[in-house]
């Protein structure tokens, strides 16, 4: 599967290019703050792109920089090898129309929810007749239809995000720019707004470039996750990369550590279980879910034995050899090889010197279905 | 001087209520004159204005100072300085506007534009930055970008216009050294005051400084509910 994506990797194209891209902000006391230094990544075409870091870590600049809201103080953007940053103002409405920006913050106009949405169609010139069903058809999907001549000021913030991703939704760019969008809202706009990317992830035409502070969600929906910290990328990579190798303590510490594979799950019709396929291991999980998904496992929920495991409630027991072994203090992580998979493991070290385990022993390791969560 | 007064306010309301031509006449100019000159100025002073409040430049900042500085120009500077443009010797001189509405509309005019243009530029940098954003975002161009933000700061552009007015209806230095004061002409309110109090004929001073006041409490009401109106 890792080689099948690989190729699949190969023949993406390069839709977005970011080089040596640094900002600084200038404070009232003209003292210089550098919100950005030295960022290099590229986005392909259909891939959906996530930078994860803390607050302040200036995500949103990035994204503000690449939405073209914002010039950077160095560096160049590359769309399609047209280097953004040397455009002219009008170059920029028209490239700026490839983008879309969803802010963290909802912000509307002040008119009404039908006006709000069809606003980006309509500044692209589309008469009343081309743009009227459409927007009828997203006001529908988000659940406001009735509210269409409410003014969109007057609604509930979890209303007014809705109607802020139809506006974006509607106008239908090559980028997405989604900017920690699901910060603030509640599960069932958390729901519709997970409809709303997974049907952006589905079309292969469509690029996402997304910041979260959430790892979960970096898991959910990144193709590959950049790490952002203190204005500077310190890992690149697919997520499993960087849940279960992350470079530095930093990202050891943000991203917390978690074993991330990938699978196509069934639905067991006897024991009410899915059993995900993740190439050579069948995994049991205790959910519904069908189809392509991300398995995840925390290294601390998996039990590590040498002799094969008896009467054990743990649905999933696999035989492995250990490959590594990383000390942390009174903890360690194992990296276990069970076919074609690896699995990060922690555990004390007290537990390992008492189960005598060393590079290459032969171990079992086993996790309850209850602890295999499916995104 | 209790009894002049008492008598002045009798005769300043029959005045207004028996339409005397004079009176009337007096608020014909008056009004002719300011809304012309702020309409005109407006209609220079808007555009420009926020053109300013909307890009980047640079010398933005000296542009600001200065109209900072004219919004604050003394009236009977200003008065001098038309004056001296179109009396006969001077560069103006032969159009022969002075001491004509005329005269006096150019002075409220140029009187009003940094008013209106400078609250249009802060009325326009004064919207939230992420609604700009937002509008850009969604694909605006330049034009209507700024027609947005127009539509969305129109009460603070409004309130500035209003100030503009009121400011040139009560002016009364420039009216009088480019207009002349001629009766039936280019008779204000406030050149009118002016000129009766010194006459001792109170009645109609009181009578048109009735009117003015009036005129200012309208247009103050008027900013009050513009500015407390919730949408």
């Amino acid at each position: 599967m890792d080689l099948l994506v690989y190729k699949l990797e190969l023949i993406k194209i390069k839709l977005l290019e970011v080089k040596n891209l640094k900002k600084e902000f200038y404070k009232g006391d003209k003292s210089i703050i550098e919100v950005l230094s030295d960022i290099n990544f590229s986005v392909n075409k259909g891939e959906c792109f996530v930078t994860i870091g803390p607050n302040g870590s200036g995500k949103t600049t990035l994204l503000r920089i690449i939405g073209l809201l914002e010039s950077p103080t160095l560096g160049q953007i590359f769309y399609n090898k047209k280097d953004l940053t040397k455009i002219s103002r009008k170059e920029k409405v028209e490239y700026r129309r490839k983008f879309s920006f969803v802010r963290q913050k909802p912000v509307v106009r002040n008119t009404t929810v039908f006006n709000n949405i069809a606003y980006g169609p309509k500044v692209r010139g589309m008469k009343y007749d081309e743009y009227q069903k459409l927007v009828n058809e997203i006001i529908e999907f988000i659940g406001l239809k009735g509210m269409e001549n409410k003014n969109a000021r007057s609604l509930s913030g979890g209303e007014m995000q809705r109607v802020a991703i139809a506006m974006n939704f509607v106008i239908n760019p090559e980028i997405y720019l989604l900017d920690e969008v699901s910060a603030n809202l509640d599960s069932m706009n958390i729901k519709l707004l997970d409809d709303f990317i997974m049907r952006i992830k589905q079309d292969k035409e469509k690029t996402i470039i997304m910041s979260t502070h959430d790892p979960l969600e970096a898991i959910k929906y990144a193709d590959r996750i950049a790490v952002l910290n203190n204005g500077q990328i310190t890992q690149i990579g697919r997520p499993n990369e960087i849940f279960t190798a992350p470079k530095d303590e930093f990202t050891a510490l943000f991203v917390g550590y978690e074993n991330i594979l990938y699978g196509i799950a069934e639905l067991d019709k006897t024991t009410g279980l899915s059993q995900i396929k993740v190439n050579d291991l069948i995994i049991t999980a205790s959910s519904q879910q069908e189809g392509e998904v991300k398995v995840c496992i925390r290294p601390e929920s998996i039990g590590i034995v040498k002799e094969p495991p008896k009467n054990t409630s743990y649905r999933n027991t696999f035989k492995g050899a250990i490959e590594n072994i990383r000390e942390l203090g009174n903890i360690c992580h194992l990296i276990v090889i069970c076919k074609s998979e690896k699995f990060l493991i922690a555990i004390t070290e007290l537990s390992r010197k008492n189960l005598k385990l060393e590079i290459d022993s032969e171990v079992f390791i086993n996790f309850k279905a209850t602890d295999v969560k499916i995104l | 001087m209790a009894n002049e007064i008492i008598e002045g306010i009798l005769e300043g309301l029959r005045l207004i209520f028996t339409f005397d031509p004079e009176v009337w006449g007096v608020i014909e100019v008056s009004f002719r004159v300011s809304l012309t000159s702020t309409l005109l100025a407006a209609l220079i002073a808007l555009p420009i204005g926020s053109f300013i409040g909307l890009r980047e430049f640079k010398g933005k900042k000296e542009v600001t100072n200065l109209i900072n500085t004219f919004m604050g120009f003394p009236p009977v500077v200003m008065g001098l300085v038309i004056y001296l443009l179109l009396s006969r010797s001077g560069p103006f001189g032969v159009l022969g506007l002075l001491y004509s509405t005329s005269a006096m509309i150019i002075a409220q005019f140029l009187l009003a534009v940094p008013i209106i243009m400078g609250t249009a530029k802060a009325a326009i940098e004064s919207v939230d930055p992420t609604l700009k954003e937002t509008v850009l975002s969604l694909g605006a161009n330049e034009r209507q970008l700024w027609w947005e933000l127009i539509k969305h700061s129109k009460k603070s552009i409004i309130a500035g216009f209003l100030v503009a007015f009121g400011q040139a209806i009560s002016e009364v230095g420039a009216v009088m050294i480019v207009g002349g004061n001629i009766r039936w002409e280019t008779r204000t309110f406030t050149t009118s005051i002016v000129l009766q109090t010194r006459m001792g004929e109170f009645g109609m001073a009181i009578a048109l400084g009735v009117i003015l006041i009036t005129i200012a409490f309208i247009v103050n009401y008027g900013l009050t509910r513009l500015q407390t109106r919730v949408d």
